[in-house]
């Protein structure tokens, strides 16, 4: 049996360490991490390949145990409170809340959808992403892992619903300046 | 704050809100009637879509070719390892 379990998880690893790799990288942007999780995946599931009984298809189930590490990294990365100091609203907002002139958001005059391929777009958006501090674009991020909604995210997180738009909130007003300053304004 | 009116700062939270919750009825009475003032405000909601978007295409494009065949020797050194 055990034999017959070993060919098994040999041939799986065959399989899907491509697409396994694709996926955490895609998740958490870096390719030794991407990697780490992929051998630590195939490690839990040799460890607990008993209890997979072919209830769900292999694949299936290499994925949630993938999805659970990268959900782990995401909790480790926000398990300090974020601050949300006020710093950082009064950089695009009046006190009385109303856009300042300089950061009002322009027409980027998208209706045709170009400048989503757009190459030097995509450079910009990079570079201002990168440039959020870690937890914000983590934050963001999360909201593509495994299609779930915000909700069940922060159900995972236990952190209050709340704060997690509100991050989105903050991620996004940074984005969008760096975005319009370095590519509509140049 | 105003029953009706909303702060640019408020309204910019609730498209996000939007997006990743749903607003309740009242909320989004609130954001309509703002959005119908605030050029700004309308701009932003658009933008962010964009953004969205963005950052699914470029996280797509990260999938870069690494050396899956090491990857897979790797793992398959350390399973048969554990075994013994």
């Amino acid at each position: 049996m055990l034999q017959a379990n070993t060919i098994n998880l040999t041939e799986m690893v065959e399989t899907y360490t491509s697409e396994l790799y694709s996926w955490a990288l895609h998740k958490v942007s870096d390719s030794e991490l991407a990697k780490d999780l992929v051998q630590d995946t195939f490690l839990a599931a040799a460890e607990k390949i008993e209890n997979f009984k072919g209830e769900s298809s292999p694949k299936t189930w290499l994925y949630s145990i993938l999805n659970h590490k990268i959900i782990d990294i995401y909790r480790k990365k926000i398990n300090q409170p974020v601050n949300l100091e006020n710093q950082s609203f009064s950089k695009f907002f009046d006190e009385d809340g109303s856009w300042k002139l300089e950061n009002r958001p322009r027409d980027w005059h998208e209706e045709e959808g170009h400048l989503l391929d757009d190459n030097e777009f995509q450079v910009v958006l990079r570079k201002c992403f990168d440039a959020l501090p870690e937890k914000w674009s983590t934050c963001v991020k999360l909201k593509y892992l495994s299609e779930k909604n915000g909700e069940e995210i922060c159900q995972e997180l236990d952190i209050a619903t709340t704060n997690f738009w509100q991050i989105v909130h903050r991620a996004k007003l940074q984005l969008r300046d760096c975005v319009e300053k370095n590519w509509f304004r140049n | 704050m105003h029953i009706l009116f909303l702060s640019c700062l408020k309204a910019s939270e609730l498209i996000e809100k939007k997006f990743h919750f749903g607003l309740t009825f009242s909320e989004k009475i609130q954001l309509k009637m703002h959005k119908m003032m605030c050029d700004a405000c309308t701009q932003y909601e658009k933008q962010s879509v964009v953004l969205e978007k963005g950052i699914v295409a470029m996280q797509k494009n990260n999938a870069s070719q690494a050396d899956i065949e090491g990857l897979k020797k790797l793992i398959t050194e350390k399973l048969s390892h554990n075994e013994k």
